[in-house]
């Protein structure tokens, strides 16, 4: 039984087959295309279409039959001849633009899941075959796309439900790009004894390329798992898919949990946490959604796929797999957006520095702390009622969410020699944002508190954003500057901040001072003070071990 | 190659020549003028018939009249026109002379 086509020929209507029909309308194009240079195209084509009606005609009434089949097309094309035949005779003027001479070309091929070439469903050999390249690379580019998310698996779900498989001969010539007529069947009808030949006796086996040895390796390789996995009975098959099955299942519920999490609980805290810190609060729960069904949708897939193998009914149909395969791009659409748009705000950078005076100290000496007491707006004053309820008490930072996550509020400070006496603190504000603009107010919304109490000077771990600044990579840098043989007293938990080994510092400070490590300005920079005393005593072990080593180093060349 | 394509080169210019000639016997179908150059060994296909037969009849050296058929559509039936009679009395004398050229140069080589 064969599905027919109604064709009209120039007034006059055929029922044909649909392969026979595939092989007429390849001919017919050919034949258009190497007489569209000629300025009687139309008349010519016309004569030819004409007379093929007539040749049908003639075959229909002769075999007492109402169908055109692909053996009276090829007649009809073998009296019409070839377009080959046709340049043979054509004349100089009537020149084509000849295209036949330059091999393959993709317009004319159509897109088929090869039937012949086939790991799985054969999409991989189908794409290859249209881009004329071999299935190896188009194989290798679904495993690896495997890694992200499992995209690659549903795109290959998709391809497979939407390429239609090539079953005539006709599809298979119109997939690899070859001339329909005669000769490409008598290429391809060559190919296929061939074909048949190899599979008959193993002879050959070694000068078949490599890829083809992988391909029957693999191919060997999955019947005798088949075999095996028969032979054990299918109980290790369901076995092996009851783990991916619970497993992704696991999977889904840690995910769901994550984002009921995100949802209930993290409504403020995850803006703390990349990649939510970039995205206005507004907009976040669609990049969160988003994120989700990236992930979920995946999963998902995997657990119908195998629900379907396990339980042998089909979950997993075609307006599923539509569906699902819409709702992912949808969702990674809205990733990308949200993250793309975000990143935007990164695109300008702004810089704002702010110098303050330190009073000079007579001694001298400054004790650099940390200001750990919390910072309290007003508004949160009056929201913890501070008067009233913690009255004489001093709320503390806590560093509580200092943890990895919000380094990037962080303060660096550096210690350098200022030229002259008056020891300054230079503040520099950097902030980034969609305009020059905006990262201006962005840079302009960073507080920072630092106080000085006599010698004393006071750092905030953190600069604070105000308002509802979004996260544009503020940073604080702060130089203290002091004069030359001013001495500091540096407490051990600006650690962070600094980048000065305090602790080391402190082991080599004699006497150990309780407030912190000490350093000295001298010309070079920043010193620890280290007690001279000492490091004469330190200077000399060296001096004297290295005399020694010269020394053994003599006796045994000796 | 280089025999083919003097081969190729023969029978086109003979092609013409022997259209024109077999049209000359009187009104003629495609079809009919390709069984007889079948017969005549000098083409094998019909597609490469239209061309030529097209770029006659653009030259003015043919005309066709449609003729109703019962097994397809209208045929086309071609014949000479009076330029055509001219050109092809042109042409039998040419061959003459070629027929005469090749003699004389087969002959003195054998």
């Amino acid at each position: 039984m064969n599905k027919t086509i109604i064709i009209n020929i120039n007034g006059i209507v055929f029922h044909i087959e649909e392969d026979a029909y595939e092989v007429l309308k390849a001919y017919m194009t050919d034949v258009k295309r190497h007489f569209s240079s000629s300025a009687d195209s139309l008349e010519i084509t016309t004569d030819i279409e004409n007379r093929i009606a007539e040749m049908f005609n003639e075959t229909l009434a002769n075999q007492n039959k109402q169908v055109i089949v692909e053996t009276d097309v090829k007649l009809v094309i073998e009296q019409m001849g070839s377009v080959e035949d046709f340049e043979s005779v054509e004349n100089d003027e009537a020149k084509p633009a000849g295209s036949s001479t330059f091999g393959y070309n993709t317009e004319r091929r159509r897109l088929f899941r090869d039937p012949d070439d086939h790991l799985v469903s054969g999409v991989a050999a189908g794409i290859a075959n249209y881009f004329d390249i071999p299935a190896v690379w188009i194989r290798l580019a679904f495993a690896l796309s495997l890694i992200f998310a499992g995209s690659g698996l549903i795109l290959y779900i998709v391809l497979w439900i939407v390429i239609p498989k090539a079953t005539s001969r006709a599809d298979r010539m119109a997939m690899k790009g070859e001339k329909q007529d005669l000769k490409g069947f008598k290429k391809n009808f060559e190919d296929e004894m061939s074909m048949v030949k190899e599979n008959l006796s193993n002879f050959r086996q070694e000068a078949r390329p490599f890829v083809y040895k992988v391909r029957d390796f693999l191919g060997d390789f999955f019947t005798h798992l088949g075999t095996f996995l028969r032979g054990t009975g299918s109980f290790l098959g369901k076995l092996i898919g009851l783990v991916i099955l619970l497993t992704c299942f696991g999977l889904a519920i840690a995910l769901i949990i994550v984002f009921v999490g995100f949802v209930a609980f993290g409504k403020t805290d995850i803006y703390h946490i990349f990649p939510f810190n970039i995205v206005n609060e507004d907009t976040n729960m669609v990049f969160l959604f988003g994120g989700f069904l990236l992930l979920a949708i995946p999963l998902l897939t995997l657990i119908l796929v195998t629900i379907g193998f396990l339980f042998k009914n089909a979950t997993f149909n075609r307006s599923i797999g539509t569906t699902l395969l819409c709702v992912w791009l949808a969702s990674l659409g809205a990733v990308v957006y949200y993250g793309a748009r975000a990143s935007a705000d990164f695109k300008e950078g702004a810089k704002l520095s702010k110098t303050i005076n330190i009073k000079a100290t007579p001694n001298n000496t400054y004790y650099l702390q940390l200001n750990d007491a919390k910072y309290l707006s007003n508004e949160d004053s009056t929201r913890l009622r501070i008067k009233e309820r913690f009255n004489g008490m001093i709320i503390l930072d806590d560093d509580y969410n200092g943890d990895d996550f919000d380094h990037q509020d962080r303060v660096r400070i550096d210690i350098e020699k200022s030229d002259v006496t008056q020891p300054v603190l230079v503040e520099s504000f950097t902030a980034r944002g969609r305009t020059d603009e905006d990262a201006l107010i962005n840079a302009r919304n960073i507080s920072y508190r630092f106080i000085q109490k006599d010698s004393v000077l006071k750092f905030d771990r953190h600069l604070e954003r105000l308002g509802r600044t979004m996260w544009r990579g503020q940073e604080l840098h702060i130089t203290l500057k002091v004069p030359l043989n001013a001495k500091l007293v540096i407490d051990g938990k600006l650690d962070r901040n600094l980048d000065l080994n305090l602790y080391s510092c402190l082991q080599a400070n004699t006497p150990q001072n309780p407030a912190g490590s000490v350093y000295i300005m001298a010309n070079e920079g920043l010193q620890c003070k280290i007690d001279t005393a000492a490091l004469a005593a330190a200077a000399k072990a060296d001096s004297i071990k290295n005399h020694l080593v010269p020394d053994t180093a003599k006796t045994e060349d000796q | 190659m280089i025999v083919e394509n003097t081969q190729t080169q023969m029978r086109k210019g003979i092609l013409e020549y022997c259209i024109l000639s077999i049209i000359a016997k009187g009104e003629i179908y495609a079809s009919d003028i390709i069984a007889e150059l079948k017969k005549a060994q000098l083409l094998v296909v019909e597609g490469t018939l239209y061309p030529l037969l097209t770029r006659l009849k653009n030259n003015g050296l043919l005309t066709y009249n449609w003729v109703e058929s019962i097994s397809g559509p209208p045929r086309k039936y071609y014949v000479l026109s009076e330029e055509g009679k001219i050109v092809l009395e042109q042409l039998d004398k040419t061959w003459q002379e070629l027929v005469y050229a090749v003699q004389t140069a087969i002959g003195e080589r054998k």
